[in-house]
């Protein structure tokens, strides 16, 4: 089943074009690496694969719907099927770890109790519980990754976007995330990652390589 | 909704610095309107009952001259000189005053017509002199058309009725003469050069200095056989059922007058406009007070929002629309003005609660025994609205520009 998909899109900033009619489908529980040499347009494809940017031309269908770039629609998407995992974690530092993973969730309408019940099991499953009332600034780099992961994850996202996930983080930490993602993965949950790290890339079962806007190996 | 109350509070409690510093800013600006509203108010209220109580609602007095138009006139007619010497002085008083007197009162919006004859007069008190303003009265008439026997001490009125020799001096005459009970004599010089011994019966304490400090009254008999101007008056005065009509009802009355007929909102016209000044420049400074608070938050909310870039683009990567940013800032701004206003509330309480039990002699326009406070709820109200809607006003724009913040932009630059 064809998850998302995308349609010549092309994105042009200013005169330069960093998109050139891409084209790419992800199928329901693909593991899909994305890499290639720095400015050739990882970073603006997972954008607009996440809806977070708007492509200049081109289409975007999500389960065989062609999406109307419509604010109501796109947020909605991004609240409930899309889960970001940025290099940076993006944790908002007014909020305590917990209430970090709740965020997304009150957003989506969940009561106050029902969204800090879904965040503790998450953030459980990730070996934090015990940091949950910490503040965002009193854990380390590694469990505040897993925390901006709890997060993604909070509102049960059919695909998860990574840009570079790990490029902050020690082996250790790195390969307490891979194997966060392979689980998840295994469980079902789609996941596109954007690497510099080869090795890391390996482990996926599909890997994107982009070279000046274009897509020029899939494998 | 949910979230974003979350997430306001949660900007709010984690930044408590600013939130105090702001909230105190609105609690302050309430706090101003409130007092100076109810001190304001309070006093203006205050002088203008005294006023519509002691003085009539509407007065009947002979036309001033205005000799300059009668000059022209002359002039216009080529014999200056002859207009010069033959100008006649209109009489000070009113012709058939009773007859007036009788139509008015079946005017259904009239209570009370009574008739006044004024001059000018000295009194002596031992050593003392004091110039008076002299009104000549009938007191049982004069009490249906103004609530003078409020302000008399002794509530002592009907001497005038039975004793040609009675009278009554304002609180601050009597002051001034250094007379402090009734009973003592004072000598009543006439402009004619008459003289009359006077036994005080009563004091007259309206608390508005300028009316204490002048006003006498006397029998208008008495009054009038001093003048030598028997059964003469020179005022009437009308007690009318609803005061807010009296200078219609002035209006209308002049057409069938040929005196001057005057509402109490002409007599009092300076007084009014200097009040209406006074409330002007109150409230600028209320105003410059909210402002400046106003601009307090527009500056944290805007500053929050130029640090807080980083959060607002995961928000919106969470699926927060513009419109959630919008009011997650919006919210920021409106609760603490409600913090401010309820905040304000308290102090405005207070300080009202204080100034309302202070013991002080105060003497200007009024003179009163404290602050006189309109310490209606109204203004709490008009206070709360002010700062909610200043406050909205510095927030809208700076959660606009939240709302505008392109989430890719963001991610890039880090
Ligand atoms: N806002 C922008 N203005 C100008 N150029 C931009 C802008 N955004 C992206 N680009 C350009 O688009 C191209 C692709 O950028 P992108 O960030 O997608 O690359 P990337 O493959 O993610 O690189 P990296 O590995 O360094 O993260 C680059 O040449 C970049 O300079
Ligand atoms: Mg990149």
């Amino acid at each position: 089943m064809v998850l998302l998909e995308l349609r010549d899109i092309t994105k042009r900033v200013g005169q330069e074009l960093i998109l050139k009619r891409v084209s790419l489908r992800v199928e329901t529980g693909e593991f899909i690496a994305i890499i290639g040499p720095s400015g050739s347009g990882k970073s603006s494809l997972l954008y607009i694969m996440g809806l977070l940017d708007r492509p200049t031309s081109g289409t975007i269908l999500y389960r065989n719907e062609i999406i109307e770039w419509k604010d109501a629609v796109i947020n909605r998407l991004r609240n409930q099927k899309l889960g970001f995992v940025f290099q940076f974690h993006y944790l908002i530092p007014e909020l305590n770890v917990l209430e970090n993973v709740m965020a997304p969730q009150l957003k989506a309408g969940r009561s106050y109790g029902e969204a800090k019940e879904r965040a503790l099991e998450l953030l459980t499953r990730l070996g934090l519980d015990a940091k949950s009332k910490r503040q965002v600034f009193e854990i380390s780099g590694g469990e505040m990754q897993r925390v901006a992961i709890a997060r993604a994850l909070a509102n049960n996202p059919e695909i998860l976007l990574c840009d570079e996930p790990t490029g902050n983080l020690d082996t250790k930490n790195t390969q307490r995330v891979m194997e966060i993602f392979e689980e998840l993965n295994q469980e079902g949950t789609t996941i596109v990652m954007v690497t510099h790290d080869m090795s890391l890339a390996e482990r996926a079962k599909r890997v994107i390589e982009m070279r000046d806007g274009e897509i020029v190996a899939d494998r | 909704m949910k979230a974003i109350l979350f997430l306001s509070l949660a900007f709010l409690k984690k930044r408590k610095r600013q939130t105090i510093v702001s909230t105190l800013g609105f609690a302050i600006s309430v706090t101003a309107f409130i007092v100076m509203s109810s001190i304001m108010f309070g006093f203006q209220k205050y002088f203008i009952q005294q006023v519509i109580d002691i003085e009539a609602h509407i007065s009947i007095k002979p036309k001033e001259e205005i000799a300059e138009d009668r000059l022209i006139r002359r002039v216009d007619n080529e014999s200056l000189i002859k207009a010069l010497g033959s100008r006649p002085k209109e009489k000070d008083k009113i012709l058939g005053w009773r007859d007036i007197m009788k139509r008015l009162e079946e005017h259904p919006e009239i209570l009370g017509v009574a008739p006044h004859l004024e001059s000018k007069g000295i009194l002596k008190y031992g050593a003392k002199e004091k110039p008076v303003s002299l009104i000549g009265i009938e007191p049982f008439l004069e009490a249906r058309t103004s609530v003078i026997e409020r302000f008399l001490e002794k509530k002592n009125l009907s001497s005038l009725e039975t004793h040609k020799d009675s009278i009554i001096i304002g609180k601050i005459v009597a002051r001034d003469l250094g007379i402090t009970e009734t009973g003592k004599r004072v000598v009543l010089t006439l402009p004619n050069g008459q003289t009359k011994i006077m036994k005080v019966v009563d004091f007259f304490n309206s608390g508005i200095t300028n009316i204490d400090a002048s006003r006498v009254y006397i029998p208008l008999k008495t009054l009038q056989a001093l003048l030598e101007r028997v059964d003469e008056v020179n005022v009437l005065i009308i007690r009318i059922r609803d005061v807010k009509r009296a200078e219609a009802l002035a209006r209308e009355l002049r057409a069938e007058i040929k005196y001057e007929v005057e509402s109490w909102q002409k007599a009092y016209l300076n007084f009014l406009k200097i009040f209406k000044i006074q409330n002007m420049i109150t409230y600028m400074i209320v105003f410059a007070i909210i402002t400046v608070s106003a601009f307090g938050i527009f500056n944290i909310i805007m500053m929050t929002v130029m640090e807080k870039r980083k959060e607002i683009a995961i928000l919106m990567a969470m699926g927060y629309s513009s419109k959630d940013i919008t009011l997650i800032f919006l919210c920021i701004g409106l609760i603490t003005s409600v913090l401010g206003g309820l905040l304000g509330f308290i102090f405005a309480y207070g300080i009202l609660e204080y100034l309302a039990n202070l013991d002080l002699e105060l003497e200007g326009l009024l003179k009163s025994k404290g602050f006189i406070l309109d310490r209606s709820p109204y203004y709490y109200l008009l206070g709360f609205v002010l700062s909610f809607l200043f406050s909205l006003i510095a927030s809208l724009y700076p959660a606009y520009r939240a709302s505008k913040l392109n989430p890719v932009e963001i991610f890039r630059s880090l």
